[in-house]
């Protein structure tokens, strides 16, 4: 949309009298003019979210308000030591999830260390003296020919 | 006298402070400006009320974060369309929750013996027209629904919106430009949508 018509735009759609250069440039512009007509069409279409009758508010409608924001301050009280039920869901859901994935972590590792027969070489070389100097020692101290 | 020191800022400032009468006087005053912008929305009288109770309960939890940037009214009106098109958002998704654990048969047969005003193809050009144009105007902002409905409903002029938002008159025009342009965008695609038989 061209700028002559962007500045006037909105007087326009209100209603307004329009400027000669405005009036001049729709005539000429034709995608101005198809722009503005379809806003137009919009812009009254709007109108029906006009209320079209006065509505009162009935007897009474500030006291029940004022009953209302006494029933959410206690209830947001009251929130601060009992869980929202479906929140309170949520974290039992995330507790069993953990609690799976820790077990399963667990359960592999296991597996891991008990997996195979145990090795003798590696047995003897734990056991070995040179790797214990102390056992070597009291070995060599009690030793009676 | 900037809005912050008029009467009305101070009466806010009262509530804020938590002075129940405060708000009270609030409430008496834009409640039936309330209504009326419910009543526009929604025409279902019967929730009208609870839809009023739920923006006045808003108001007075987040009456704090109110900045005097804009009037107290244009804020009220922001929070009531928002609570307007939360409620048909919502009773939307109802129904088609609802919808959905029927069979077509049954939603066929529940569609006839229902009240007619709720399903019935509205016969009435203006009830058509209100259910098309909300249609439209979920798909632009909130800022720019706000803005559309204060100048195309409430019939405000550019220099009032400009005051009552705290903009300058032409980000407020470049505002409802965009907002206008949404429209039109979106008022194609809605009319290029087949209709559901």
């Amino acid at each position: 949309m061209h700028q002559v018509i962007l500045d006037r735009l909105e007087e326009h759609l209100a209603g307004a009298p329009s400027s000669r250069e405005f009036t001049a440039h729709l005539e000429s512009c034709h995608e101005c003019r198809t722009e503005v007509s379809e806003m137009r069409e919009l812009s009254s279409a709007l109108v029906a979210l006009r209320s079209r009758e006065e509505v009162a508010p009935p007897l009474g409608f500030s006291a029940r308000v004022s009953q209302r924001l006494d029933q959410q301050r206690t209830r947001s009280f009251a929130s601060l030591f009992w869980l929202d039920p479906a929140f309170g869901k949520r974290v039992a859901f995330a507790s069993v999830m953990t609690l799976a994935v820790l077990g399963s972590y667990l359960i592999t590792r296991e597996t891991e260390y008990s997996a195979g027969p145990p090795n003798p070489e590696i047995i003897m070389a734990e056991h070995a003296p040179a790797q214990d100097p102390d056992v070597m020692l009291t070995t060599l101290a009690s030793y009676e020919p | 006298m900037d809005y912050e020191n008029s009467q009305e800022g101070a009466l806010v400032r009262r509530a804020q402070m938590g002075d129940e009468s405060a708000f009270q006087e609030i409430v008496e005053r834009y409640q039936s400006k309330v209504f009326s912008i419910i009543h526009g929305i929604i025409r279902q009288r019967n929730d009208i009320e609870d839809i009023a109770q739920q923006v006045f309960s808003k108001v007075y939890f987040s009456l704090r974060n109110f900045d005097f940037r804009s009037s107290l009214i244009t804020w009220i009106y922001k929070i009531t369309v928002n609570e307007c098109f939360d409620y048909l958002r919502k009773k939307k998704v109802r129904k088609l929750v609802y919808e959905s654990d029927l069979s077509e048969d049954e939603v066929r047969r529940v569609e006839n013996t229902e009240p007619a005003v709720d399903r019935q193809v509205p016969v009435d050009q203006n009830l058509a027209r209100r259910d098309y144009v909300i249609k439209l105007l979920t798909r632009v902002s909130e800022e720019e629904r706000t803005l559309l409905m204060l100048k195309e409903v409430e019939g405000r002029s550019v220099e009032e919106l400009a005051e009552m938002t705290g903009m300058n008159e032409n980000t407020i025009k470049v505002k409802l430009f965009r907002a206008r342009q949404k429209l039109v965008k979106a008022a194609q695609r809605l009319d290029r949508t087949p209709v559901a038989s």
